[in-house]
């Protein structure tokens, strides 16, 4: 790529990391603060990590990124792409420690808590930014490792340790098996620069190529386990359940947010030859992912667990925009991320509320009666859970709408069918739990843990899935022109 | 003159699908009381039915353009529009919709007690959604209203509805999306194949779809239409719906829900599919035989009061599909007239099961016995819609049944149909018969002879708030029954306008089409 003068005050070369480097002092910062914080106080580290993440937002938002800049020999690129997706990580990780905030003061007090998550987003940053398979696995790796403390982070709780263990385990594989694929494609090639890839594989022709076609698997299947995509999903149910809540709130969004962006730019930037072959792949992965997210939904009566199946379920349908890959497919996987962001964010608050002493508040039996009880909180609940299965006037109607879009002009109308069934069947499992806040009765006494800040993002998680609903236009128009440069 | 063309630029389709909306929402918000909300809730509805009866003193009937029309920006990105229209044959819905709910309202005023504001709110935000079904002009708008309207219709059955209300009311729910999704995607592969510029229904009325593909765009729009209708073999959410849901549910699903379907078919598939819908004439003709004559035979042996309406229902909506894929005016003006007057017909008798339930809390018909000895006034208020169901002369089904039965009888529909529709008319007419067994039966079990029942000795009389809600509804079932001829008119032109379509093949422009795109396609290679 060219080499562009960069315009804004910051020194060059440096200018376009300004953001995540500003992020990093402020979370080492952090780290030396919290020492100073009083146990009682830790409320202040999760302000401070919030004002930090607005700060980089700010820092990030300084930089006009119309042509995408490069820095570091071309390892790191800034574009609107990447400064969207870090847009969608930055609101995450906010959320994220919203509703990280009570739930850690009931449960473990301790201030790293928020650096951690800090350094999760910073990793993440640098992944969504990566024109280079070494910084993304820099990034993936930053993010992996915080993520295993954070859901590590109830220790005395068995059910958390077992599910970090799960995680690092699994994590570790699947980093193996990207270097490992990664390995394949350098010796070909002998680049780690997408474009450098790109490049060797059109010189060699070598779409036909057993290592090169070998080691593309294996670098989508690394992505994958990141992602959560069938059959590399095993992890997710268990993490997800022995995590604490909030992070696992953290967890369902934002790495997904951040593996997607770098799934689409290493298929469009790195492997653009190779594109019959990856779309083949992907939708086995995709047939896989949607069939077996939503069945498995069905069975579960954990919520938590629920959630993660459907989380699989939604994110085969990204996988939909990935296969049409097309500017339309990209375009309508963002929207479905961004969407899927509130969405999910607002139903973890809710299931954050409803935990009590000793007992978690995660079965679905404890929604019972809800819509009695507390009517804001079942129809905020409603609402996010039509949303989820894809019904309009909300937001998730719209999200399914675009990958639909763009996979059936891409001419894979026997796709869209497929998965429109199976979001059918994922539709009972979402009534389902309607049905427990609304046609049922309370079985056990509630017991909230309400706080402003809680509320507060019930409330704009759902407005803003109502809101969407009603008027997706800007969405879709800024996604679709993020995605322009592919 | 100008006051008039004032009054055509307001956007009056508008009003009156958001004013429910906002009348729920100001619900919502600010009112507390019980009987408050009632009243307000009771308002907001007559004043959507105000505004939807100006549609109707505003109607030119000499046109089959869209009238009252509204084009707006929605979401750009895949041109789609907030477009708003209607023709003498979505008119007519409009209004039985906002007429339907203010009796909705008036039948909930005593029998719910339990979560009033939510109840009222999920029928003021069913009627937005369903007056924009039948006004949308835009396919993803449609979309968009035809599927939340499952929002409130799940909540409705599942809260306030009967014992085995959860089972009822997601199968209705699951049945119902597993058809629209299908038609979802048949309508996003028509924007790509018409050029992929406009979603606009006019649009597509007027591209030429080649055979395979109209036939694959049927096979979809059938999948949501004939659920909703619903059609033998995927009715049997009906029954349970019906039986389980509250009474207003109930009305609402036989007087609107339904119609949605039928009017989905000739909104859709025949103007826009006329070769795929003359070469499933068959499979219709034999759909609605079977619905006339097989599910008249089920009603004839059900014991609950509420399953036997439904399946008369199922019944009648043969007839309705029947005459729609006749494609002569008179079957296609007789569908439609048989729609509407199911929307009063079946309402009612679902009204008059509610007073009955309000007063011994079960439907089963051996529970009753004699009810005319203490009821007299309800007795003869039912004998009259009992009367409709069965199309005796004088009342509005008998209009609409007579002229499909014409309509069918000098018909030839589409060359791929080998029985006579002679045969045809035959064997629908046995629903005359048919449906005056069940019917008739239902009626001299539950009214007439000696009370063998105490609890029914101590039934009383209708009151004047129930009297108040069958009186329209009266007035109706006779008014369009002597004298059918306003909505004739109403009818008359747009009929027209759609037989002229769903009878000129889009073949040949299709194969001018497809010459067009291959030659500069030829070209590039």
């Amino acid at each position: 790529m060219a080499n562009i003068t960069f315009p804004y005050p910051y020194p060059e070369h440096l200018g376009i990391m300004m953001p995540e480097i500003i992020l990093a002092v402020l979370a080492m910062a952090l780290l030396l603060g919290d020492l100073c914080v009083p146990k009682e106080k830790k409320q202040w580290v999760a302000w401070a990590a919030v004002a930090t993440c607005i700060v980089t937002l700010i820092a990030l938002l300084q930089i006009p990124t119309a042509p995408a800049y490069t820095t570091f020999y071309g390892y790191f690129v800034l574009d609107d792409f990447a400064a969207y997706g870090k847009v969608l990580l930055l609101a995450a990780t906010i959320l994220g420690i919203f509703l990280s905030m009570d739930y850690m003061k009931d449960e473990v007090n301790i201030g790293e808590y928020y650096v951690l998550m800090l350094f999760a987003l910073l990793g993440m940053m640098f992944m969504v930014s990566a024109n280079n398979f070494v910084l993304l696995y820099l990034g993936l790796e930053l993010m992996a490792l915080s993520l295993y403390v954070l859901v590590a982070y109830q220790r005395d709780v068995l059910r958390s340790s077992e599910a970090a263990l799960k995680y690092f385990i699994l994590g570790s594989l699947s980093s193996g098996m990207l270097l490992y694929g990664l390995s394949f494609i350098y010796g070909v090639t002998g680049s780690f620069m997408f474009d450098g890839i790109a490049e060797g594989l059109a010189q060699a022709g070598s779409s036909s190529n057993i290592a090169v076609l070998l080691g593309m698997m294996f670098i989508i299947a690394g992505l994958s386990f990141k992602v959560s995509i069938a059959p590399f999903h095993m992890w997710t149910p268990d993490t997800y359940e022995g995590a604490p809540t909030p992070v696992t709130a953290f967890m369902s969004v934002a790495p997904k947010v951040a593996g997607f962006i770098i799934f689409i730019r290493v298929l469009a930037d790195a492997f653009p030859s190779l594109q019959q072959e990856y779309t083949s792949v992907l939708i086995v992965l995709a047939i896989l992912t949607i069939g077996v997210g939503n069945v498995a939904a069905i069975a579960q009566r954990n919520i938590k667990r629920m959630l993660a199946y459907s989380t699989v379920g939604h994110v085969g349908f990204v996988l939909l925009g990935l296969i049409a890959a097309t500017q339309e497919g990209y375009s309508a996987a963002l929207v479905y991320l961004t969407i899927y962001l509130f969405m999910n964010i607002g139903v973890f608050a809710i299931v954050i509320l409803m935990r009590r002493d000793g007992i978690q508040g995660e079965l679905l039996d404890d929604f019972a009666g809800l819509a009695k009880v507390r009517p804001g909180y079942a129809l905020a609940m409603g609402l996010l859970l039509f949303s989820l299965a894809g019904i309009p006037f909300l937001a998730g109607f719209w999200a399914k709408f675009a990958v639909l879009t763009a996979v059936i002009d891409a001419g894979h109308i026997w796709l869209a069918v497929y998965a429109i069934v199976f979001s059918v069947v994922g539709c009972f499992y979402y009534l389902r739990l309607i049905k427990y806040m609304y046609f049922d009765d309370e079985r056990v006494v509630f017991a909230f843990h309400e706080s402003p800040v809680m509320q507060a993002t019930i409330i704009s998680t759902t407005l803003a899935v109502v809101v969407f609903g009603l008027y997706p236009a800007p969405v879709l128009a800024v996604c679709a022109s993020v995605v322009t440069m592919f | 003159m100008e006051a008039l063309n004032n009054a055509m630029n307001f956007p009056i389709l508008s009003l009156s699908i958001f004013l429910p909306l906002l009348g729920a929402v100001f619900i919502w918000l600010f009112v507390k009381n019980d009987q408050a909300i009632r009243w307000t809730a009771l308002v907001i509805s007559m004043a959507t039915f105000l505004v939807t009866i100006s549609l109707v003193c505003m109607f030119d009937t000499t046109t089959a353009h869209m009238q009252f029309e509204e084009v707006n920006h929605w979401i750009p990105a895949f041109n789609i529009y907030y477009r708003l229209g209607i023709d003498g044959i979505s008119m007519p819905f409009v209004v039985l919709t906002s007429l339907l709910t203010v009796i909705c309202v008036v039948s909930a005023w005593q029998c719910i007690q339990t979560r009033v504001k939510e109840y009222m709110i999920a029928f003021l935000v069913l009627e937005t959604t369903l007056i924009g079904v039948f006004s949308a002009m835009d396919a993803v708008l449609f979309y968009f209203f035809w599927e939340a309207m499952l929002i409130p219709m799940y909540l409705i059955i599942g809260i306030w509805g009967g014992k085995n209300r959860v089972y009822a009311t997601l199968k209705f729910f699951l049945y119902t999306l597993a058809g629209s999704l299908l038609m979802l995607i048949a309508l996003i592969a028509m924007y790509f194949k018409s050029g992929g510029d406009s979603f606009s229904l006019l649009h597509f009325m007027d591209y030429a779809f080649d055979f395979e593909w109209q036939f694959w765009i049927w096979i979809a729009f059938f999948a949501a239409f004939a659920v909703k209708v619903p059609m033998w073999p995927v009715h049997t959410w009906l029954p349970d719906a019906h039986t389980e849901a509250p009474t207003a549910g109930s009305v609402i699903l036989a007087g609107i829900l339904l119609k949605m379907g039928a009017y989905g078919f000739l909104r859709f598939s025949l103007p826009m599919l006329p070769d795929a819908s003359q070469y499933f004439v068959p499979l219709m003709v034999g759909l609605s035989l079977i619905a006339i004559i097989y599910i008249s035979l089920v009603a004839l042996m059900q014991t609950d009061m509420k399953r036997l309406i439904a399946y008369s229902s199922i019944a009648h909506m043969g007839f309705v599909t029947l005459g729609t894929f006749m494609f002569t005016q008179q079957a296609v003006e007789g569908a439609v007239i048989n729609m509407i007057s199911h929307g009063f017909v079946a309402a009612a008798l679902f009204l008059c099961v509610g007073v009955l339930y309000d007063r011994m809390h079960t439907r089963e018909i051996a529970a009753y016995g004699g009810v005319a000895n203490v009821m007299p006034v309800f007795a003869g208020v039912m004998m009259l819609f009992a009367m409709a169901n069965v199309a005796l002369p004088g009342t509005s089904s008998f209009i609409g049944e007579i002229m499909v039965l014409i309509g069918t009888f000098g018909a030839t529909p589409s060359p791929y149909l080998t029985v006579s529709t002679q045969w045809i008319a035959v064997a629908a007419a046995t629903s005359v018969v048919l449906s005056a067994c069940y019917t008739l039966w239902m009626y001299k079990r539950v009214m007439m002879g000696n009370i063998v029942h105490d609890e029914v000795k101590t039934m009383p009389d209708l009151n004047r708030r129930e009297f108040m809600f069958f009186l329209p509804l009266i007035g109706l079932v006779l008014w369009l029954g002597f004298y059918p001829a306003p909505v004739l008119d109403v009818l008359h032109v747009s009929v027209t306008h759609l037989i002229e379509q769903a009878t000129s093949s889009k073949l040949d422009a299709a194969a001018i089409l497809a010459a067009e795109h291959v030659m500069p396609h030829a070209a590039t290679h």
